[in-house]
């Protein structure tokens, strides 16, 4: 059953156009700020694993660094190859500047 | 009646053409021949995670072969084109069956250089270009045998970090002073021997192999230097020629590859190339290259079949590729020969930097070591062909976006 949990992170410190990473658990989380709407996803990229907050963010499409794999950060959809699979997306919310993100 | 689109060559190129073809909604027949038995598969994984038995052949596959016949390709497989007979219009395969086509995309790829030491027919000496070759390596990878690997390219270097990732005992021979020094240069090329020092290859540079000893079965290696290596098995990564054979009296130019323009255009009406085995003039570097990576492969297919439908499309996408060895993701974009100018950005006794290859203040190539971010940001300004100033590349505190193109 899915939760939602209070992250320690501040919206705030997340600014428009970044990611950040954060870690629920043995979860690891990816976490892109769209113009002020914030989207949560696993951070490994479904390709070979590598952090995609340490990759780039254009719009609502996040890169990997590695190997170049594009999503949609909305929906998790693969926007370019290597990857074939799609990333699991998470609900994420912020209350008083504190993200909360179901997992 | 409508088109016949006959495509040779299944792998990366030929396949991303065909899914092109009918994400297009092309009216006509699109066939895919291959000389492999398999669906086709992306190769990048069979010198790395598939060797190592960390990823499975199916997630390799382009698509699951299924596809092809639910989206109206028709796959002949396990047999290879033997001519092209461009008068009358159609492909014959080595087992005689003719396929005629009005519009042709040749995607044969690349074949394996072929070792001509003396000894080099014994058992146990070893390729890597399918995964049939692939499988062979496996199943001669256990924790403690010996390998050689002949060459220190690209494959011969992700071979070598494979095999000692698995435990085996590893000696590479190189004749360059380091690992892809043609390419890198002496100051990454350095490093890059370090790194595979550091994880415990043997390497053995300036020297060739003079002759593989055993008895049936490859039991040593000996160099031109004299020196001899004991071993259970060899891999040679000597390199790749394209795979044209088979255009032989066709009147198909071919230079270095099949010879095309920016639109992937043989010198025949309504033949085209790509992937590894096109020679295709591009734009940006105004001239010929040709590109033996992943990216090339798919974006070319893609493009040349563009120019199948009508749609004119020039192929201009800076070369790309990444070769992970260990855990350095290696990086590189754009075309270079020659450079005058090295500017490294980070450094580059690390495990984390940018080096870029700059003519006339140009900046034509980059490599990174885990820097894939920069390299991306750099991808513009090599597209760009415009002067940069070094010093501002070099500088970390620069970021690489803010630079004018």
């Amino acid at each position: 059953m899915p939760f939602e949990t209070a992250t320690s992170t501040k919206a705030s410190a997340i600014r428009p156009g970044a990611l950040a990473r954060i870690d629920i658990g043995r979860a690891r989380i990816a976490v892109a700020n769209v113009d002020g709407v914030f989207y949560a996803f696993d951070d490994a990229c479904t390709h070979e694993q590598c952090s995609l907050a340490e990759g780039d963010l254009e719009g609502a499409k996040v890169i990997c660094a590695c190997h170049g794999a594009e999503f949609d950060v909305r929906t998790g959809d693969v926007l370019a190859p290597p990857a074939t699979e799609p990333l699991r997306v998470y609900p994420v919310r912020v209350a008083d500047d504190i993200l909360h993100i179901e997992v | 009646m409508a088109p016949a689109f006959v495509i040779v060559g299944a792998s990366l190129a030929g396949a991303s053409a065909a899914i092109t073809l009918r994400k297009a909604g092309v009216a006509g027949s699109v066939t895919l021949i291959g000389a492999e038995p398999e669906a086709p598969y992306e190769r990048p994984p069979l010198s790395k995670a598939y060797l190592r038995g960390q990823a499975s052949f199916d997630s390799a596959l382009v698509r699951v072969p299924a596809f092809y016949a639910e989206h109206g390709i028709a796959t002949v497989l396990g047999t290879a084109a033997s001519r092209i007979d461009t008068d009358r219009r159609f492909v014959e395969l080595v087992d005689g069956r003719r396929f005629p086509f009005d519009s042709l995309l040749l995607a044969t790829g690349t074949r394996v250089r072929q070792l001509t030491t003396s000894g080099a027919s014994l058992q146990g000496i070893h390729s890597l270009r399918t995964v049939a070759d692939a499988n062979r390596i496996r199943a001669e990878m256990s924790p403690g045998r010996r390998a050689v690997v002949v060459g220190m390219g690209f494959i011969g270097s992700e071979v070598a970090a494979s095999l000692r990732q698995d435990g085996l005992d590893v000696t590479a021979i190189e004749p360059s002073k380091t690992p892809l020094y043609r390419v890198f240069g002496e100051t990454v090329g350095r490093r890059i021997a370090e790194l595979h020092r550091v994880h415990g290859v043997r390497t053995v540079f300036e020297d060739t192999v003079e002759s593989f000893d055993g008895d049936q079965r490859v039991a040593a290696v000996v160099t031109k230097n004299g020196r001899r290596f004991g071993c259970d098995f060899v891999v040679a990564g000597i390199g790749v020629e394209p795979a044209v054979g088979f255009l032989d009296g066709s009147g198909i130019h071919t230079d270095n590859g099949i010879v095309v323009d920016e639109y992937c255009r043989t010198n025949l009406e309504g033949i085209y190339a790509a992937g590894d085995v096109a020679n295709h003039y591009h734009p940006v570097f105004k001239r010929r290259i040709r590109v033996e990576h992943w990216q090339n492969a798919m974006r070319q297919g893609a493009a040349a079949a563009h120019n199948m439908l009508g749609e004119p499309v020039i192929y201009d996408d800076i070369p790309w590729f990444w070769s992970d060895q260990y855990d350095w993701n290696l990086q590189y974009a754009g075309f270079h020969r020659s450079w005058d100018q090295l500017v490294v950005r980070g450094q580059p006794d690390g495990n984390s930097f940018l080096a870029c290859y700059l003519n006339d203040s140009r900046i034509d190539a980059a490599i990174a070591v885990n820097r894939g971010l920069d390299l991306r940001r750099v991808i513009r300004l090599i597209k760009a062909r415009q002067p940069v100033d070094p010093r501002r590349i070099a500088d970390e505190s620069t970021d690489l976006r803010q630079i004018a193109a």
